[in-house]
């Protein structure tokens, strides 16, 4: 069974002349273990349907389902539960909170409203999975970009979501240290990751490789 | 595109993109608008009533007041004076029936005029004044309005039957009715056009105008000389009145003033302070206008228009809301104090408060903008110092290796992300602090003024009750159950040796007569030898004592005694002409002084068991009234005005509290959207918003608290002490009222900004 079931969303932005249907009847399944990258030009809208898929947005049209709970049609009281217990977002900026260490950062979704058991030692064996307990007291701005994406992404997974989404995991990152995050996103074991980027290079660690234009999502030719 | 369009299409279209921070700001502005103006209304009125009243009333520079007499014979001493420019002479007649509109009264006073005319010392509001014919009455207007009185209606006057209401007149001589007895005016020449002319007309009140209000003092001095003749004679000046008058209001007016100042400070700040939170959010879009050749003026100018588009309609609700709310109680208060409205003569000061409630915020947001339009352009498109509150930051905790912790959790965290900002947060713990303590001063004050209305104690009469009896009968007395203490209170007149017109109530206890008096001490002590006084305000200004000098009491039957004053007193009675002195230096000269027993209640004794024990001692038993006692009204009124300070003050602690949260979440969206994208609903955005309201409604309310019982409360106490003594520390009741209004208004801050959070779409925030 799959992790991740879209069936043909469809995203229309704007209004009246500047209308603009960004996405037109996309389907995408993904299953455990396997990792998925979506490539496209800027703007051709891999953003928007990363959102789409994590609950963050809602599609004109077309189903979600993760885990096996559909999204669509959920009330905006059950859609942050489904994120929590199933789905992890690493993003292009971290976003890592300023007052919180690297550590804290990890652990302030433990620590969110019914978040689920044993949150702090996950923390602690992610922490040292990724290789960051040297600098676990240090806050984001004494932390270099590669381990600010690290603690990111310690964060998405610290409520063991069987989906990870990531917007660009390494576009804020040089080479060395985007090659590192993705080797991470690439070792996950059992569990579903849609990378998007429009970098081909990134694309080349996913199990497959499909691309966003004209508002299609289509097999990438060059695929492994 | 001119310039000015351009800049204020760039404040219209600012105002569009934020349009829930601008209705924020706005009511802010409102709020600090209403505060201003509702002191303006009430403090302007008050502050220049008395002025008013005395130009509307051309009120005249000295009143005596004297044993009734032949008003040619007065009339000669008074011509005998220098400097007069005109007099009036009246016959104040007291306790009389009246009756009108199906109200009556036994304890009216009657100002009979003895020659009617312009300068009578009152106003007439409406109506027309008397003549010197027909059944015609003024009547004053407090006792029109409480009786809902018109022109033409009957009024009932015994002895001389119905008469008719030709108008209402406003003398601010004395306060008005509720506050002071009944009072209506009457032509002595009309009454004997009823019922014949008396042969000897008398009069016991003279008004004296003079042409040279400078030399006041020396004609009082030859006036005092004059008098021979006259018997009890009581000067009244126009200060005099003034310091009287002004007791009754005055302590609402410094708080009112005080209230508003720190209003205005505290709006002017939590305004500047956003705005500048908004320039800084918005250093980037400045940086890139720069960047395009837009010069700082420019960009100073469109942010000052947008802060003035959003406090021109605000200041205007603001102060017209205030406005209308308080002329009512406040033109209540004026009338009962004989002082007429100030209507038009509001519109100059309400007109400035508007200014300031535009100009300020305005100003505030021109400031920032001009300041950042300033840096280099470079710095500015960087975002400049926007994330500058993480940088220095020590790294603390954590162990390498050991099990991560994160303390406190959401809670925790939001108060660690109000204190990243410490300016601000200094500032809105200082509003609340300061709102806190003023509102716990309200309320030490309110109930403090229900005292006043009950408790002749406040007001530095500790006894409840006299009783009739003879001072044998003290021990006696004092064995009742419920009697905390009892003792013979003697109380004879007196005058002033030197200078027989002053009167003097002279009041003797054996032993120590703080125990059933206390009026609070103005300057140095209390009595302690046999031969020492303690003597009031009003005497140690008419008589020029001070501590140390001598006072010499002409008793009745002519002995003399002198004692040296050691303590000038506060107190209502008499004027403050009174003298506390030792029943032994009393009884030597005068040993049959009339007297009565003092009866100190214990606390929570039953009244009633009292009195009835002491008529079966055979005593008829006289429960004490205060001036205040039939002051009800007032205090009604300066309830009700407190109360709508209270209000307004709560209304200012919710909106900085609100600001603080809506600033929180609008400057950390990423952080907030981060959190809801992990799973966080609004119970999250809820914890972090309290952890955020906590660190600082906790500070704020101990210095609050520490406040209002270091600083405030004493203050006040200080300032009413020359009239009564008010002890204004809070008590745990007080401040348990306002811990738990904090913790109200921090509550309905908190939900009201989380759920506007929540609606917010997540990825709105994650777009940076
Ligand atoms: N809320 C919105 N309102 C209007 N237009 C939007 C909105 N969100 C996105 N767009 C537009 O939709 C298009 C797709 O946006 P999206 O962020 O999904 O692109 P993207 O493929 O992620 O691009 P990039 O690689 O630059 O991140 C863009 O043209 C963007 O301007
Ligand atoms: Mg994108």
């Amino acid at each position: 069974m799959s992790v991740l079931e879209a069936r043909s969303l469809v995203k229309t932005i704007g209004t009246g002349r500047a209308l603009r249907t960004l996405l037109d009847g996309v389907s995408l399944s993904v299953g455990p273990g396997e990792l998925v990258a979506v490539l496209g030009r800027s703007g051709s809208g891999k953003s928007t349907l990363l959102h789409l898929l994590g609950g963050l947005d809602h599609p004109d049209a077309g189903q979600i389902s993760v885990a096996g709970e559909e999204l669509t049609g959920r009330g905006r009281r059950r859609l942050p539960a489904i994120r929590m217990r199933h789905i992890g977002f690493v993003f292009q900026q971290f976003h890592l909170i300023d007052e919180l260490t690297g550590a804290e950062n990890v652990l302030l979704p433990t620590r969110l409203p019914g978040a689920p058991a044993g949150g702090a030692r996950r923390a602690a064996e992610l922490i040292e999975r990724l290789g960051l307990e040297p600098v676990t007291a240090h806050r984001p701005h004494e932390l270099s970009g590669g381990e600010q994406q690290r603690f990111a992404l310690a964060r998405a997974l610290v409520n063991g979501p069987e989906l990870i989404l990531a917007d660009e995991p390494t576009g804020s990152l040089d080479v060395e240290n985007g090659d590192a995050v993705l080797g991470l996103l690439r070792d996950l074991p059992r569990r579903a990751v849609v990378i998007v980027t429009h970098e081909p290079d990134t694309a080349a660690i996913a199990d497959r490789v499909l691309r966003l234009a004209g508002g299609q999502l289509l097999a990438d030719g060059r695929g492994p | 595109m001119s310039a000015p369009r351009s800049a204020l299409a760039l404040a219209l279209e600012g105002l569009r993109a934020r349009r829930r921070r601008a209705v924020l700001s706005g009511l802010g502005i409102a709020v600090a608008a209403a505060t201003l103006s509702v002191s303006v209304v009430i403090g302007y009125g008050l502050g220049t009533g008395f002025h008013r009243a005395t130009a509307a009333a051309g009120l005249p520079d000295v009143i005596v007041r004297f044993d009734p007499q032949a008003a040619p014979r007065v009339a000669a001493r008074i011509a005998a004076l220098p400097d007069v420019a005109r007099y009036a002479l009246r016959l104040e007649v007291t306790n009389v029936g009246i009756g009108a509109r199906g109200h009556q009264r036994g304890d009216a006073v009657a100002e009979v005029l003895d020659a009617p005319g312009t300068h009578q010392g009152y106003a007439v509001l409406s109506g027309h004044d008397l003549g010197d014919r027909g059944s015609d009455v003024l009547v004053e207007q407090g006792l029109a309005s409480a009786w809902g009185l018109a022109l033409g209606d009957p009024f009932y006057v015994d002895g001389l039957g119905p008469q008719r209401v030709v108008g209402f007149a406003e003398g601010p001589d004395d306060v008005g009715y509720p506050l002071g007895k009944p009072r209506f005016y009457l032509s002595r020449p009309a009454i004997d056009a009823q019922l014949g002319a008396q042969a000897d007309p008398r009069v016991d009140l003279a008004e004296i105008w003079l042409r040279n209000p400078a030399y006041l003092s020396e004609v009082l001095v030859q006036a005092r000389a004059t008098s021979f003749g006259l018997h009890d004679i009581r000067f009244a000046t126009r200060s005099g009145l003034r310091i009287l008058i002004d007791q009754a209001a005055g302590i609402v007016i410094d708080l009112l003033v005080a209230l508003s100042l720190i209003a205005l400070m505290t709006a002017g700040v939590m305004l500047a302070v956003s705005a500048r939170a908004e320039v800084q959010r918005r250093l980037g879009a400045i940086g890139v206008r720069r960047a395009v050749g837009a010069t700082r003026a420019y960009l100073t100018v469109a942010h000052a228009l947008e802060a003035t588009l959003v406090a021109l309609p605000a200041a205007s609700l603001g102060v017209l809301l205030g406005g209308l709310a308080t002329v009512a109680p406040a033109g209540r208060l004026e009338t009962m104090l004989n002082e007429p409205a100030p209507r038009w003569a509001l519109a100059g000061p309400l007109l400035l408060a508007w200014l300031a409630a535009v100009l300020i915020p305005s100003a505030g947001a021109a400031w920032p903008a001009w300041r950042a339009a300033g840096r280099p352009v470079a710095r500015l498109l960087r975002g400049a110092d926007v994330a500058s509150s993480g940088a220095g930051a020590t790294t603390r905790g954590g162990v390498p290796g050991s099990s991560p912790r994160l303390r406190g959790g959401l809670v925790a965290l939001g108060a660690r992300m109000v204190a990243a900002r410490r300016a601000r947060l200094a500032v809105t713990i200082a509003t609340l602090g300061l709102s806190a303590a003023f509102v716990l001063l309200l309320l030490a004050l309110a109930s403090e003024l229900s005292s006043l209305e009950t408790d002749p104690g406040a007001l530095g009469k500790r006894y409840a009750l006299t009783a009739a009896l003879p001072p044998s009968a003290a021990a006696r007395v004092r064995r009742i159950p419920g009697v905390l203490a009892a003792a013979p209170r003697y109380e004879v007149q007196g005058a002033d040796s030197f200078d027989l017109g002053e009167t003097i109530d002279v009041i003797a206890y054996p032993g120590d007569h703080t125990t059933f008096e206390a009026p609070a001490l103005v300057s140095g002590r209390r009595l302690r030898g046999g031969r020492e006084a303690e003597v009031g305000a009003g005497l140690a200004t008419a008589l020029g004592l001070t501590e140390g000098s001598t006072l010499a009491l002409a008793l009745a039957d002519g002995s003399e005694l002198r004692l040296r004053v050691a303590g000038v007193v506060s107190s209502l009675d008499d004027d403050g002409r009174v003298a506390y002195i030792p029943a032994s230096a009393l009884l030597g000269p005068e040993p049959a002084a009339p007297s009565a027993i003092a009866v100190v209640l214990a606390p929570g004794a039953d009244v009633s068991t009292v009195l009835a024990a002491l008529t079966r001692l055979g005593a008829a038993p006289t429960p004490v009234s205060t001036a205040v006692g039939r002051g009800v009204p007032l205090v009604d009124v300066l309830r009700t005005i407190l109360r709508a300070i209270a209000i307004v003050d709560g209304l200012v602690c919710l909106y900085a509290l609100v600001q603080a949260c809506a600033l929180t979440v609008q400057e950390r969206r990423p952080a907030v959207a981060v959190m809801r994208a992990g799973g966080g609903g609004v119970g999250a955005i809820v914890r972090l918003l309290a952890g955020a309201a906590l660190a600082i409604v906790t500070p704020a309310a101990v210095i609050g608290v520490l406040l209002e019982r270091g600083v405030l409360g004493p203050a006040l106490s200080h300032l009413a002490e020359s009239y009564a003594t008010l002890p204004l520390g809070a008590g745990p009741a007080e401040i348990l009222a306002v811990l738990a209004g904090l913790a109200l208004v921090a509550a309905v801050a908190v939900v009201s900004v989380a759920l506007d959070a929540a609606r917010e779409p997540v990825i709105r925030g994650l777009a940076t």
